[in-house]
């Protein structure tokens, strides 16, 4: 951490003193992004701060021109204020246990000796996008930032649990980190996988981000990696692995993290679900990252448009772009393709020809059919953000 | 948590050596102890009749910025945000102080119904 990070936090702070929420008028610009506050956590660069205790930081969006999303960029959300910051590997252990042939204690050593497996995989909060709902949810008031594509290395889950032999009537495995709550009675933030889902060749349990140990407010040492899957079950400062034989059923499955039990997975806006199920694999969603909202542009000069795509599981077969509001759309073209977890990078040259504000939109469609709907599908916890995107820019 | 609790202990000391910065890697075991120290930040809440219950209860498990960051919910909304912390959480909140909790909350973070 440089030095000029230490003299902003404590002028930050002196300006907490004097009532920050009144006046955010004479602060530096610098300390600031998309009008939000920013601020610098150990390991990480400035980030946009929702919530100190537990921290919730956010992504500013220019990161989003990189392929790859930098260790230090990538978002942070804990649950429960204990959260660890202090990790000593030779007493760390990673226990398996529960309905399976023997237990396990692996070292950070042992879980080095599983294959290794790396792949690059989007992370993304189930609540990304939430302060974009209307009506408006309770919860992290989330913009754009709450995901990152990352390359992750670690362990296969599955072999691990092979080794450990899992018994004949198990129906889940159940993840502990080392996080937990100030009061006895808050639910432990506790997750779990069905078995079949659990064993599959792609969910590891990452030691590494991006070819280096986990930042601790990213996971560290291990977290589990459920590719596709949204980030609630991806648990950080993983602790405990237990496979049970009856549905895992505590807070953070049920009630916690559930979506309307419909195809759409959504309700009429402002109304209750009747049933719902845990939620799980990501939707279909792009973002346009340049021009940037409200842009001036010069007529007659040509424009690289460029954003990114993704699924939760299925590479994405297109990106059409619009330039006049959603009338005519036309194909974008792809990045480097880092295959079907990362999000790709897409761009469409344009050249405006008159004066005038034009709507920028852009819509994804993966190799399924599955794509995004031009109005928000609306749910009452604000997750799966996935409404096309639509910017305004300025040509002059 | 104990064991948690004593590793930061023990590192208390050696984080502050290390002055500028909050990351800090154990040197004579290599790569064994990770520790960070997370920043005070200052958050405060608006002025109003029951601030000072909002500070004692709502902070035991949160900062504030976790009810300054929401948008402006109806009375009902907070009603129900609040008793899901105490039937949930176990927030130590009683009948009384709940209510202060809510009228304060509807008040200064509410759409005014």
């Amino acid at each position: 951490m440089k030095d000029i990070n230490f003299s902003r936090r404590d002028f930050l702070r002196t300006a907490g003193a004097v009532g920050l929420a009144a006046a955010f008028g004479g602060i530096p610009a610098d300390i600031f992004a998309e009008g939000r506050r920013l601020y610098k956590f150990p390991e990480k660069t400035d980030l946009i701060l929702l919530t100190s205790r537990p921290p919730q930081l956010e992504t500013p969006l220019h990161y989003f021109k990189e392929l790859i999303t930098p260790n230090e960029a990538l978002f942070v959300r804990w649950h429960l204020a204990n959260i660890p910051t202090s990790v000593d590997l030779n007493k760390w252990r990673l226990m398996i246990g529960g309905n399976t042939d023997k237990a396990l204690e692996l070292s950070m050593d042992d879980l080095k000796k599983f294959e290794k497996v790396s792949f690059t995989a989007v992370i993304q909060c189930s609540g990304n996008g939430r302060s974009f709902f209307e009506p408006r949810a309770a919860g992290g008031q989330w913009q754009n930032g709450a995901m990152g594509n990352v390359t992750w290395s670690g362990a296969r889950l599955k072999d691990i649990l092979t080794q450990a032999g899992i018994k004949a009537g198990s129906v889940d495995v159940v993840f502990d980190g080392l996080d937990s709550g100030p009061l006895p009675k808050v639910p432990d933030f506790v997750k779990s996988l069905p078995l079949d889902k659990a064993v599959e060749d792609d969910i590891i349990i990452a030691y590494e981000m991006n070819g280096e140990p986990l930042t601790m407010l990213n996971g560290f040492p291990a977290r589990l990696v459920v590719p596709g899957w949204y980030a609630t079950y991806w648990v950080k400062a993983l602790r405990e692995i237990t496979v049970v034989s009856k549905t895992y059923e505590e807070f953070w499955m049920n009630p916690a993290y559930r979506i309307p039990d419909t195809p759409c997975a959504c309700v009429a806006p402002g109304s209750k679900p009747g049933k719902s199920v845990p939620i799980t694999r990501m939707n279909t969603r792009s973002l346009i990252i340049e021009p940037a909202a409200a842009a001036s542009l010069k007529v007659g000069r040509t424009v690289d448009i460029m954003g990114l795509a993704f699924s939760g599981g299925y590479s994405i077969k297109d990106v059409t772009v619009s330039v006049d509001g959603g009338n005519t759309w036309r194909e974008s073209r792809f990045g480097k393709d880092m295959g079907k977890y990362s999000w790709i990078q897409w761009y469409y040259t344009w050249k405006p020809e008159k004066k005038g504000k034009y709507t920028l939109m852009a819509r994804a469609t993966n190799s399924i059919g599955e794509s995004q709907p031009f109005e928000s599908l609306w749910n009452p916890s604000g997750y799966m953000w996935n409404k096309i995107e639509s910017i305004d820019v300025n040509v002059a | 948590m104990k064991i948690m609790f004593m590793l930061t202990a023990a590192l208390f000391l050696s984080v502050m050596l290390m002055q500028h910065n909050a990351v800090s890697m154990e040197a004579a075991n290599e790569s064994a102890v990770k520790s960070i120290v997370l920043p005070a930040i200052d958050s405060d809440l608006k002025e109003g009749a029951g601030k000072d219950k909002v500070a004692t209860y709502c902070n035991i498990c949160h900062s504030p910025d976790y009810i300054s960051m929401q948008p402006p919910f109806p009375a009902d909304k907070w009603s129900a945000i609040v008793h899901k912390m105490i039937v949930v959480f176990g927030a130590p909140v009683n009948e009384a102080d709940s209510r202060t909790i809510i009228d304060y909350l509807s008040s200064n973070y509410g759409t005014g119904k």
